[in-house]
């Protein structure tokens, strides 16, 4: 008899979704989904207000990644004024995207998936939490900690508070930055780098550990999408949009802001209140692309800063073209907040980060306008439509999680057919099916516009939906 | 160096959760004391473990959702690791305060200083009952600090 698992809620997320395992008559996975199950609506309810507001607006989107929002947000902003803003105010702003992008990678890393590879994988579930991290671990789980707080103290200094800040405006930022700012900002500098040196150096050492599971998480032939600036260097605040192929050849490159509708098509399907967006010219659901991380580390030609350039260099051995294994999202974590010390100090040492000069200001000259970032989780794009009074009539928002829709349902079969067997449910195979989405760190908050508990369901159920099994934790 | 920190939390947007920042609003204003550090967050993250090893004594301001709305209460909390710390969101007291003692083997006496709410619906300002007792919870913690 055919059956079904439910992993319902998925846990150490940021958000609310469910994962539902098909078995065959024989016990044997034949399908998986990954479905997003709640909805917020933010492209709806933001339309009859005044564009300015949508940088506040579209930051409560997320309390992990609001930065990423008001950027993208912002950028939209500006395109709508058709304002070229004060360069001082794109060097403040990338210092806060890549403070963001530091405190959010850590907390990925650290405080959702280092319980599986400092604790295991079949460990205790009622252990593997950072709380079994702190008392195994405890200097790593201070130096999550560490790594967290210099991010958050950055966007603080700026913005004025860790969560929500309001300090990116469309047209620059309201603010300057002061020299006792910067040079605190500074001090803090040498400590992050070598916490996180001291992070890669042991991540690394633990990739024995898990062969099974580098070979089959998530690890499939797709394309790769991100950003980069005109000598293809990572860049995480502006750029074009670049597509490369599982051998790391450029499939297309050069896309400005406004030309990605000819390039990502966005597919719904019943099951999810996620979209599924591909890569137009392959069409649906051969376009399946990833963004993030390890795409970004993908696509690029150098990421521009020393110490993260050379561990870039390790990071490419890892395959022959593209980097395919989605378990190496965390490795590609790392050394992006690598790459963010070192560029945050390098920005800051600019003689004109403390010019007075960062905003400019204007009417709406444009009805239409597309910001794109790159967010912690990957490329995230906003799109305007204005009338001439400037309000706001369309909103289309392309977040990181949704880029990754259809590679996260591909990993979670792929895991699903390698290590569950449904004729006996353990715990520990269907943390390998949780863990290949945390890999990801999809942000469903993000994704649809979410908030929920998060214990864990997992039920057996047949096809006249009567529960076969469940496990509860 | 703060010896005492005061810790007002919650959503400032959702009506009576926002008591903490009312609160710590009010005591910025009448505290002029070198050794008392006051801050106010959305919610409760490990990265406060570090602020709290450096200080004898944490209270904590938060609205209450069970009681007679405008009941003023304090209570000690000791540390304690929850069922479900699979934080992002949920980080509560007695979590933070294990994290703290767990990773800088020291804890702070902590104190939660707290109104029972009347509304969380979406505004900025405190309902009623609540603002009446606000006087009421600033004095109790006036009271732990002398």
């Amino acid at each position: 008899m055919a059956q079904q698992i439910t992993i319902n809620p998925v846990t150490r997320a940021e958000g609310h979704g469910k994962i539902t395992i098909f078995l065959d008559d024989d016990g044997f996975v034949r399908d998986a989904q990954f479905h997003v199950t709640q909805i917020r609506g933010f492209e709806k309810f933001c339309e009859g207000r005044p564009f300015y507001e949508m940088p506040s607006l579209m930051a409560r989107i997320c309390g992990i990644c609001p930065v990423s929002h008001l950027i993208a947000s912002a950028k939209a902003c500006d395109e709508l004024m058709a304002v070229e803003i004060p360069e001082t105010a794109q060097y403040l702003r990338r210092i806060m995207n890549l403070a963001q992008l530091v405190q959010s990678h850590a907390l990925s890393f650290f405080h959702l998936a280092s319980p599986d590879f400092l604790l295991g994988l079949d460990s205790d579930p009622a252990q593997r939490n950072i709380f079994g991290v702190m008392q195994s671990h405890p200097n790593i789980a201070r130096d999550g900690i560490l790594l967290r707080k210099f991010g958050q103290q950055i966007i603080e200094l700026l913005g004025g508070k860790r969560i929500h800040p309001g300090w990116i405006v469309p047209g620059g930022v309201s603010e300057p930055l002061t020299v006792e700012k910067r040079d605190q900002i500074l001090a803090t500098i040498p400590e992050a780098l070598a916490t996180i040196q001291r992070t890669l150096d042991w991540f690394k050492r633990t990739f024995d550990n898990y062969p099974e599971e580098i070979r089959t998480f998530a690890n499939f032939p797709s394309l790769f999408m991100g950003l980069v600036n005109e000598q293809g260097e990572l860049v995480h605040y502006d750029g074009h949009l670049r597509f490369v192929d599982a051998t790391g050849k450029i499939v297309a490159d050069g896309i400005r802001a406004e030309d990605y509708q000819d390039y990502i098509g966005e597919a719904v399907e019943p099951w999810s209140y996620l979209k599924f967006p591909y890569y137009k010219p392959a069409g649906y659901p051969d376009g399946i692309y990833r963004v993030g991380p390890l795409a970004r580390l993908n696509i690029i030609n150098f990421c521009g800063t020393p110490l993260a350039d050379a561990e870039w260099a390790e990071f490419r051995e890892l395959g022959r073209g593209a980097v395919l294994s989605s378990f190496h999202y965390h490795y590609a974590r790392l050394i992006e907040i690598l790459n963010g010390i070192e560029r945050i100090e390098h920005i800051l040492n600019k003689p004109d980060i403390l010019s007075k000069n960062v905003r400019a200001y204007a009417e709406p000259n444009r009805l239409e306008g597309v910001g794109i970032a790159e967010a912690p989780r990957g490329t995230l794009l906003h799109h305007y439509r204005i009338n001439e009074d400037g309000i706001i009539t369309y909103a289309n928002l392309i977040i990181a999680t949704g880029h990754n829709n259809m590679a996260m349902n591909r990993g979670v079969l792929q895991v699903a057919k390698h290590f569950v067997n449904g004729t006996k449910m353990q715990e520990g195979m269907l943390n390998r099916v949780e863990a290949v989405i945390r890999a990801y760190d999809p942000c469903l908050s993000c994704s649809t516009h979410a908030v929920g508990q998060m214990p864990l369901q997992i039920q057996l159920v047949s096809p006249d939906g009567a529960v076969l099994d469940e496990l509860k934790r | 160096m703060a010896r005492v920190l005061i810790v007002g939390y919650g959503n400032p947007l959702r009506g009576d959760d926002g008591l903490g920042w009312h609160a710590a609003r009010r005591l910025s204003e009448n505290i002029r004391r070198e050794d008392v550090e006051i801050l106010t967050c959305h919610q409760l993250t490990p990265e406060l473990a570090e602020r709290l090893s450096q200080v004898d004594r944490v209270v904590f301001i938060d609205a209450a959702c069970v009681g007679l709305p405008g009941e003023v209460s304090q209570q000690s909390v000791s540390p304690a690791v929850s069922a479900a710390v699979d934080f992002t969101h949920h980080f509560d007291i007695p979590a933070l305060l294990a994290c703290t003692q767990i990773l800088y083997g020291v804890c702070p006496q902590a104190v939660l200083c707290s109104v029972a709410a009347e509304s969380f619906e979406l505004m900025e300002s405190l309902s009623p009952a609540v603002e009446a007792a606000v006087p009421e919870l600033l004095e109790q913690v006036y009271r732990l600090l002398e």
